[in-house]
């Protein structure tokens, strides 16, 4: 396993170095530059990265083992012994060229879209650096150097959600991610410090190999398993800290694309598909990370129905499938959870690039029910957000259908979790499904089709975007269509992703049932995408929406459009009283404590009188005082110490 | 020979720059001063990083200095971090700047002895005279309540000092050591009897929680901070001089172990209180330099319960985080100054917007914030991680505690930010001048450097550790259980 820099696997590990480079040049001289070459230089950089992981790419076909490099002594103390080392394998490579290869088409996409930011720079050394945490985070061969990356993304997403810091909106939305991905990452430190205390290390590839010797289902394992998992929930959104996604669609559209829907919050799953071996030890610990998926999946579907921001519906679709890709990772179907996340950046990504594009379009325009018929104006935008649309509903063929038919059945042949209710999960990520299918219809819908509801000052200038901006969407709205043959059905058909993956995660037994039954569950898959865009055309092109304006305007449509009520909840129940004890705390320490200890020292009049002599020249005194004390030292040391 | 000299050479220097006549030699004369010992703390290795003369035979006392140790590593850190600090006090203090810098380079020359003395009495009287500078500072230079601040600050040192005075004067008598040189007492001073170790132990670490400070002996360093001069230079001097973990890691806990043991689970519960209560604290504070104060009191107790972990990993990392402070909650009081000169207050509610005016001082800033809260890659994080870790492996109740701490201190940090530099500014900021780039530049080297290439530091940090660990459990075979609960 253990690699050098002749094995062109290992080039791998320059490629965050290329994007902090790239950050770097940008960040210190990008503002000096004319437009566009912050963008360009931004790009070359990922591109590099991309270039190097493409190469690792094809130097892993057909071998086991990845590729491991130790680069420097980290944290060599009470026998931890951390260092700076990357692991370049099946499971890291995905994620790389997702990172890199997504993330370039976004940085092109950039390029036009920032054009006339006056801190373009800004922006771009902000993404570059976003990259170079990003792929940190997934080379690291420890989970202290995962970590970095961890946090390093959180801070980048934090200042690009708050890109646009005059508006206090948006500073807040920022201050609100960061705060909430920090309560994660408490999980992630006192987890990685229980791995600590229980394996003596903690190199992900010695902390897996350990946790193999375990027994299955011991109770530490269940700890550390529910500790990282809380982790996971702050950095891709999960219940009970999903809150914080919907508020960063403050920060510029690719940035949602990117961070917020193809990369970022998808490293939840990556962290415990690093750890599959030591979650395939934990079955509670995978029933619940299952569960945490299942009701956000179900939670986000139900708020996206309410939604009237083009890009919030995006992002509860996000949290959504995020949530069915938690549910995949949960039940030990590690393979469709990490497929999905692959097959989740096209089609989200593409989504959220077309949802610029029509706001690039429209001026700033947000608001779903303002818009309408912009697809007969922008041909391109409107037939790539459709492939967009159908991959994401489960339509046959397309790569949302295969990613999703796998958890689905994933989850009815899970043996881990069986005794947790696996038929459960699966009803209900079944019916997620086809909520999904009929909320993304009518985003289409209200954006794409149906009469225009524009203002005539907008509809006038309404144009499609240039090529910079549609070449990433025609290349997207491809891989939406057509990367699900990767991974198709494994029960009748080879699967190469799986294959692929197969040497860097768990194998996890799985239930076998006959053929029919099999082929019934991808049926059901289809039956209930085709039944939400059914319902979809019904309501929102047969019905004119009539039906769906009545029930948004009632108490549940409000609710729906709030979120659940997570926020208000929050802010009575933790922020609140937080902040009241703070306060408390600020005054009991002045106005208890110190004036409290105050008033006893002065009051005694002994050393009352003390300060009142001092207070004229107390640091003169304060010399003499120290030379008697000094004097007291030898005298007494002289007296009673002696001579040896 | 290099060692003392790194000691003698910044004293130099505070004692002439009072006399030089023209004001265009004295920033750079103390500049020059602070670069000389920090070149000197370079070449301090090996036989040349320590020195051992007889100095009072009668009192068994050497002067004894060694940069070869932990201490070295502060040393050296210290005078980094106090040559950006004399850059920018030179240009910052208007009244009788060459004063002020003698003050900062006495600080700097009392901190080198209480970081390098390996004789007790040595440190003692270092730990003492270095009193002298900070309370020289404030009261010389500090804003309109500084007379209050400097009395309420003198009087906790006092009865700091005479409880450290008295276990120094009892430790080598009761124990019968030969003289007051670390190695002498270490040869001596462990085999006390738990009781008279942990009565001695108490007077060093009431003095050295003072020095910290942890909770509920804190609130001097509240008002010392907010009274300072606006520069800010002298609250960096305040913050190196925070050597009151030093203290427990180099003296208290390897003489007396068995008095670290009895006391560690009240300094474990009062090292994690301080740091969630003052991270609170710290959010809701409207006062750039009081917010500033509470946060790094947060440190403080998060180095508090790295060393009452008494664990290798623990006692290593509240070290490096010790280390790590001084550059990154130093380097935010010379922002402060910054800020200061750019808004004339403190009051948080003058600021806004700066990032509009001024994104290369926003940029800088966030490097420096962020890394004083344990953002990882930057300076504090290998010290806090350690620190939490070795808590969490001795005492799982306080290390959750202290975690804790670390969500309302990222809080504490994007909200600063946000206070500071986002939103709609009043005014257009001025933007990084030469001046301040020259101060930040080894304020943002070192921040990067601490935070991406910790180990060697961590390698001499645990090397003591494991000595005094190793020799408690050579002396006292009986007694070392807890002690080395560390080792693996």
């Amino acid at each position: 396993m253990n690699g050098t820099w002749s094995d062109p696997v290992a080039w791998a590990t320059l490629a965050p170095l290329f994007a902090l480079a790239g950050a770097l040049a940008n960040g210190l001289f990008g503002r000096r530059w004319p437009e566009p070459l912050p963008g360009i230089v931004a790009g070359v950089a990922v591109a590099a990265a991309f270039a190097v992981s493409a190469i690792a790419f094809v130097g892993l076909i057909g071998r086991d083992a990845g590729v491991a490099l130790t680069l420097w002594s980290f944290l060599p103390v009470a026998g931890l012994d951390v260092s700076v080392g990357v692991v370049v394998d099946a499971l890291s490579t995905t994620f790389l060229l997702v990172i890199t290869g997504v993330g370039l088409l976004i940085h092109v996409y950039s390029v036009d879209y920032m054009r006339d930011d006056e801190d373009n720079a800004r922006y771009f050394a902000l993404l570059n650096l976003f990259v170079a945490s990003m792929l940190v985070l997934v080379l690291a061969d420890s989970l202290v150097l995962l970590f970095v990356g961890w946090e390093g993304v959180g801070v980048c997403s934090y200042l690009l959600i708050g890109f646009w810091f005059r508006k206090k909106a948006n500073a807040d939305a920022g201050r609100k991610a960061f705060i909430v991905n920090r309560i994660g990452d408490a999980g992630f430190v006192l987890a990685s410090f229980l791995v600590a205390a229980t394996f003596g290390t903690l190199t992900i590839a010695e902390v897996n190999a350990q946790a193999g010797t375990f027994a299955f289902g011991a109770g530490v394992l269940t700890t550390i398993g529910l500790l990282y998992l809380v982790a996971a929930t702050g950095k891709s959104a999960q219940f009970p800290l999903h809150v914080w996604l919907p508020d960063a669609m403050a920060g510029p559209t690719p940035v949602s694309a990117l961070i917020h829907a193809a990369t970022m919050v998808t490293a939840g799953i990556y962290l415990i598909a690093r750890l599959s071996p030591l979650y395939a030890q934990a079955p509670a610990a995978s029933a619940v990370v299952a569960w945490v998926g299942v009701l956000t999946a179900l939670i986000a579907a139900i708020a996206a129905l309410a939604q009237t921001d083009i890009k919030r519906i995006l992002a509860y679709s996000t949290i959504s499938q995020l949530g069915f890709m938690f549910v995949a990772i949960g039940v030990g179907a590690y393979a469709a959870a990490v497929f999905h996340v692959f097959t989740h950046a096209f089609f989200k990504a593409l989504l959220f690039l077309a949802a610029g594009s029509v706001i690039h379009a429209l001026h700033g325009e947000q608001d779903v029910r303002r818009m309408g018929g912009l697809g007969r104006r922008m041909k391109l935008t409107g037939t790539t957000a459709l492939i967009g649309t159908l991959a994401i509903s489960g339509v046959p063929l397309l790569s949302g259908f295969f990613s999703k038919e796998a958890i689905l059945g994933g989850t009815w042949n899970s043996t881990l979790v069986e005794d947790y209710g696996s038929r459960v999960l699966f009803v209900l990520l079944l019916a997620t499904a086809g909520l999904t299918a009929f909320y993304m219809f009518r985003w289409y819908h209200r954006v794409f089709a149906g009469p225009s509801r524009l203002t005539k000052d907008a509809a006038a200038k309404v144009h499609e975007s240039s090529s910079l901006m549609t070449v990433p969407l025609v290349l997207l709205a491809a891989f939406a269509a057509l990367a699900g043959f990767l991974g198709l059905p494994s029960f009748a058909f080879p699967n190469w992703f799986k294959g692929w993956l197969a040497p860097a995660l768990a194998q996890v037994p799985t239930l076998h049932p006959p053929l029919w039954v099999e082929w019934l569950l991808v049926l059901a898959s289809i039956v209930v995408a085709a039944a939400g865009l059914f319902a979809g055309w019904w309501i929102y092109e047969r019905g004119k929406g009539a039906i769906a304006a009545k029930a948004g305007g009632g108490a549940l449509g409000r609710f729906a459009e709030g979120g659940l009520g997570f926020d208000a909840a929050y802010r009575a129940a933790v922020v609140g009283p937080a902040e009241g004890v703070a306060g408390g705390l600020a005054i009991a320490d002045r106005d208890l404590l110190d004036r409290g200890i105050a008033a006893g020292v002065t009051g005694s009049s002994l050393i009352g009188r003390a300060v009142a002599a001092w207070q004229s020249g107390y640091v003169r005194l304060y010399a003499l005082a120290m030379f008697l004390g000094l004097a007291a030292l030898a005298v007494v040391a002289a007296v009673v110490g002696g001579r040896p | 020979m290099i060692a003392a000299l790194m000691v003698l050479l910044p004293l130099a220097v505070a004692l002439a720059l009072p006399w030089a006549k023209r004001p265009a030699v004295h920033r750079p004369l103390a500049v020059l001063g602070v670069a000389a010992t920090l070149a000197l703390g370079v070449f301090a290795t090996g036989g040349a990083g320590s020195l051992e003369i007889a100095w009072v035979p009668a009192l068994g006392t050497w002067f004894a200095v060694d940069a070869t140790g932990a201490g070295g590593v502060l040393a050296r850190i210290a005078a980094a971090v106090m040559l950006p600090t004399v850059l920018w006090a030179g240009a910052r203090v208007d009244d009788r700047p060459q004063v002020f810098l003698a003050w900062l380079l006495a600080t700097l020359a009392g901190l080198v002895g209480i970081f390098l003395a390996r004789d007790l009495v040595l440190f003692y009287v270092f730990w003492e005279l270095t009193l002298l500078p900070a309370l020289a500072m404030l009261a010389g230079w500090g804003l309109t309540h500084r007379r209050a601040a400097t009395i309420k600050y003198l009087l906790y040192a006092v009865a700091g000092s005479f409880a450290m005075l008295l276990s120094v004067l009892a430790v080598r008598p009761l124990s019968g050591a030969e003289g007051y040189r670390f190695d002498q007492l270490l040869a001596a001073a462990p085999l006390l009897d738990p009781l008279t170790q942990t009565w001695i132990f108490a007077g060093f670490a009431f003095a050295f929680a003072i020095k910290l400070p942890i909770f509920p002996l804190h609130v001097w360093l509240i008002d010392v901070h907010e009274q300072n001069h606006p520069s800010g230079a002298a609250d960096v001097a305040g913050t190196l001089y925070k050597v009151g973990g030093f203290g427990l890691f180099a003296w208290a806990m390897p003489l007396l172990p068995e008095g670290a043991n009895a006391l560690a689970p009240l300094g474990l519960a009062l090292g994690a209180f301080t740091a969630i209560y003052a991270a609170m604290i710290a959010t809701r504070h409207a006062n750039l330099k009081r917010a500033l104060a509470y946060a790094s009191l947060s440190h403080m107790g998060i180095v508090a319960v790295g060393l009452f972990s008494l664990h290798l990993a623990g006692q290593a990392g509240s070290m490096a985080l010790l280390a790590a402070q001084m550059v990154t909650t130093g380097g935010m009081f010379l922002v402060s100054g910054m800020l200061h000169d750019r808004r004339g207050t403190f009051e948080l509610e003058a600021f806004g917007g700066l990032a509009r005016g001024a994104p290369a001082l926003a940029a800088a800033t966030l490097v420096v914030l962020f890394a004083s809260v344990g953002v990882p890659g930057l300076a504090n994080f290998p010290g806090e991680f350690l620190s939490l870790l070795g808590a969490f492996q001795s005492a799982p109740a306080a290390a959750v505690v202290a975690v804790l701490a670390s969500i309302a201190l990222g809080a504490f940090a994007v909200g600063l930010y946000q206070r500071l530099f986002q939103g709609e500014a009043r005014e257009k900021a001025r933007e990084i001048k030469p001046l301040e780039v020259a101060v930040f530049a080894p304020i943002v080297a070192l921040t990067l450097w601490l935070g991406v290439a910790p180990a060697a530091n961590l390698t001499v940090f645990e090397r003591e550790a494991v000595a005094a660990h190793a020799a408690a459990a050579a002396v006292a075979p009986p007694a070392d259980a807890q002690a080395s609960g560390g080792e693996r």
